[in-house]
């Protein structure tokens, strides 16, 4: 390390002896080895930067290794001494850096080197050209609010002498100077904080449309015009009062409810859209030959083999070929107890590696990682409208089109007495009309919700399903798979007599971990556990997998004798099958001779399912207490097994167990129940039920180890425990009742306001003040859904 | 109260001098981590 690090760095990452301590020397190991030449492709600028006029570009990156602001003075100073970086902001609240560079002058692998010498990492935001974008409207947002809040305080000073003086105690001249000193000082509030409602009021009178700025901007506009009357000819008609103040106001409150609405609007959207922070820049691929050769995701494609070190997300979806770890999986989960990985087991983008190293074998590749199909999901469930806000929109032109008839009356009626009145009148039915609250009431309350749940580990994937799970009454489970595990597990194994225990282990583990099957993958887990799995033993010269039934395989052993082994149904391996208990199932392993070892398989109960029916018991029961069935498993599964399981779970003697159903048989039931007058919600294989799921008023489907997009389902659950489902019943009721009030309240502050605007009796700044204080309600009763238990 | 007639004018240039400053803020990301803008201007230069 160079003389100069050991001056710049704190004093805790100092090298000491050739030895680094600390994350940035860890990190320095890490990066020193990273090439940063891939990033100079002109083509990848554009995903983590926005180009400017003049050739400059400005990029916003992750930076690692900070951990306090001075470690943000040392990486800006860095970044600023490279020629051609014109600025760097490093931000040490979020741990990002904004460079603006130019692009004849520097390429950014040089300013990516220079922060990385100094022991710090910086690594290029994908959709960080989104970020400079959202960075800069706000930006403009600030400004507006600011100018507006500034100018409202001081014009209100100016007219201050007005509001206290009696008649004639102020003497004309500075009365003059005063009236003028206003408009200066609104003038800027019109030119700049009031752009966005003029802008889209011309949008909307071009096209011939109507929105809601077109009646605010109407009324501001009035007030300005009627107040710059006042100013020039005090003695004449308008010269009686200013409403600069009134104004500037409104324009205030105006801004402080949009700023709320668009804070509100990018902490939903930023929790819904996973995926940013949570992939990493580049990998590690494996080239055979050459060894481990660093390359930005995007270049990955299916069939390569990564490296995914220690503490590193992994790249794309993939099989683990050679390493033993743990993962965090809480981003796609939400659960966040590692979860133990070996050789044979998938992991996904955006998960974590916590242990050791690993090899991974990638599958899917950028969109179609589980990760990329959950925000595409997210994306589009942004877009399905709730009924009750389609409902909102088709009122909201014929309503906006009363408001200005509204005015105009007001305005006609009070000109022939006191035209005065008659104006303020117009501005303020122009104003208090405003429906802001009312097209926030019910969209914020949904995004709320649907972000809330994705937390917990399920996504809806239609709004419009919040709707209906509200009046939701009965619930259909399926078993196998839904309220049990996706994985079985080996209860207990019975040798033949004659042959030993751990040949017949060894070879039943071969078979097994050469399928993915649930059966085999329980049989390779119970053979590794006893400490008997092993490659070396056998050769493997042929596997056959028969969907359903089983696996066989020829083994050759180290003295060259070749069996032939089977495992699988009792048919498949040609042996007569063997009374099971309730509840198991059992498994062969046969050869040519007969009958080895039987395996008991068990399926377990998913985490929390006798809790989650219980909760469902109550819920249901609440919403219709009348009828008196609430719950049903509708399984092609056994009698025995689907009763002992719903014993297991709790169920009453009113609710159904249909065993042995056929998906006829379910659909058949489905229908029966929707006779009877229930509302109900299926929770079933999303795959290969989804006829029956379609049938349903809404449905659940659990996601582990399918394809997202396959999974025809309103809502998908990637949490292995079925709590999430319980949860979502009763946040429906929060969310629905929650609509209702913030509906409840824009309609009541609207329609009560009116006549008071109408008689003259409201000024426009009250009726601002109005406005944005509904907003702000609305709001922050959207975000008590964001807490648990409302 | 003649000094009004000065003192109003003033007030309203001082205003607009006011914001220009807020201006300059917005444009320098003042308001951005106010814990960094602080340190900034002990850095060297």
């Amino acid at each position: 390390m160079s003389a100069s690090l050991s001056t710049d760095l704190p004093q805790r990452v100092q090298s000491q002896g050739g030895e680094t301590i600390g994350l940035a020397g860890a990190i320095n190991d890490h990066i020193s080895h990273t090439p940063w030449e891939s990033f100079d492709d002109q083509a990848k600028w554009k995903a983590f930067s926005q180009r400017s006029d003049d050739g400059c570009w400005v990029s916003q990156v992750k930076v690692q290794g900070m951990h306090c602001s001075a470690c943000a003075a040392i990486v800006e100073q860095r970044l600023k001494e490279v020629p051609g970086v014109l600025s760097a902001q490093v931000d040490s609240l979020t741990a990002r850096a904004r460079i603006v560079w130019q692009e004849n002058a520097v390429k950014p692998s040089r300013w990516l080197a220079a922060a990385s010498e100094g022991g710090y990492a910086l690594l290029p935001i994908q959709g960080g050209d989104a970020l400079e974008i959202a960075r800069l409207a706000k930006r403009a947002m600030l400004w507006r609010w600011l100018v507006a809040g500034f100018c409202m305080m001081q014009v209100m000073m100016y007219a201050w002498p007005n509001y206290s003086a009696g008649p004639g105690e102020i003497d004309p001249t500075s009365d003059r100077l005063l009236r003028w000193a206003s408009l200066l000082l609104t003038l800027p509030v019109i030119l700049f904080s009031c752009g966005p409602f003029f802008r889209a009021a011309w949008n909307d009178i071009l096209h011939g449309r109507i929105s809601m700025d077109l009646p605010v901007s109407l009324g501001i506009a009035l007030t300005f015009i009627v107040s710059t009357a006042a100013v020039v000819e005090p003695k004449g008609m308008w010269g009686a009062e200013l409403y600069f103040d009134s104004l500037t106001m409104l324009v205030f409150f105006l801004l402080t409810g949009r700023w709320l609405e668009l804070q509100l609007k990018q902490k939903v959207v930023g929790q819904l859209e996973m995926g940013a922070d949570l992939l990493p820049v580049s990998a590690q691929l494996l080239d055979g030959s050459q060894g481990a050769k660093t390359v930005p995701i995007h270049s990955l494609n299916a069939g390569d083999v990564i490296q995914v070190r220690t503490g590193e997300s992994f790249a794309a979806d993939g099989v683990i070929a050679y390493g033993q770890s743990e993962t965090e999986e809480s981003a796609l989960t939400g659960e966040a107890l590692p979860v133990a990985k070996g050789v044979g087991d998938l992991v996904y983008a955006g998960t974590t590696n916590l242990s050791s190293p690993l090899h991974v074998k990638l599958t899917k590749v950028g969109t179609d990682t589980r990760l990329g199909q959950m925000n595409h999901l997210m994306q589009a469930s942004l877009h399905s409208k709730p009924q009750i806000v389609q409902l909102a929109d088709r009122i909201a032109k014929p309503f906006l089109v009363t408001v200005l008839i509204l005015a105009a009356i007001a305005l006609l009626y009070w000109w022939p007495t006191d035209p005065h009145r008659g104006v303020l009148a117009a501005i303020a039915v122009l104003i208090v009309t405003c429906p802001c609250a009312l097209a926030l009431a019910a969209p914020a309350a949904f995004l709320s919700s649907a972000s809330a749940l994705a937390k917990e580990g399920l996504l809806v994937r239609d709004l419009t399903a919040l709707e209906r799970l509200e009046r939701v009454d009965h619930m259909v489970f399926d078993k196998t798979g839904t309220l049990t595990q996706t994985t079985l597990s080996v209860l207990s194994v019975e040798v033949t007599e004659g042959y030993s225990v751990e040949q017949v282990l060894r070879w039943a583990g071969v078979l097994g971990s050469n399928s993915l099957h649930a059966v085999s993958q329980a049989v390779r887990q119970y053979v590794d556990v006893a400490g008997l799995a092993s490659g070396e033993e056998f050769e493997v010269l042929g596997i056959q997998e028969f969907a359903g039934l089983g696996v066989q395989g020829v083994l050759s052993s180290k003295n060259g004798a070749q069996m032939a082994y089977k495992l699988g149904s009792d048919r498949f391996c040609g042996i007569l099958p063997k009374t099971s208990a309730i509840g198991q199932r059992a498994v062969y392993l046969s050869d040519d001779h007969g009958l080895l070892a039987t395996f008991y398989l068990s399926e377990q109960l998913r985490p929390d399912a006798a809790k989650t029916i219980a909760v469902l018991h109550d819920v249901l029961n609440q919403r219709s207490p009348s009828m008196r069935s609430h719950l049903s498993i509708m399984s092609g599964d056994s009698a025995q097994s689907v009763k002992a399981i719903a014993d297991k779970l709790g169920w009453d003697s009113h609710d159904q167990v249909l065993s042995e159903c056929s998906a006829k048989d379910k659909l058949a039931g489905l229908q029966a129940l929707r006779s009877k007058g229930y509302r109900v919600a299926m929770v079933g294989d999303g795959i290969n039920d989804s006829p029956v799921l379609a049938a349903a008023d809404v449905s659940f489907a659990p996601v582990q180890g399918a394809a997202l997009a396959s999974v025809k389902a309103d809502f998908l659950l990637t949490s292995a425990s079925l709590a999430p489902i319980a949860l979502a019943r009763k946040q429906a009721d929060d969310t629905m009742r929650i609509v209702r009030q913030n509906l409840t309240w824009a309609l009541i502050y609207n329609l009560s306001c009116v006549p008071l605007a109408l008689a003259g009796v409201l000024t426009p700044w009250m009726a601002g003040l109005g406005m944005a204080l509904s907003s702000l309600l609305v709001l922050m009763n959207s975000l008590r859904l964001q807490r648990k238990g409302v | 109260m003649d000094i009004l007639l000065l003192l109003i004018p003033l007030s309203v240039c001082l205003a607009l001098l006011i914001v220009v400053g807020l201006w300059w803020a917005v444009n320098t990301d003042q308001f951005e981590d106010l814990d960094r803008q602080g340190e900034k201007i002990l850095d060297r230069d």
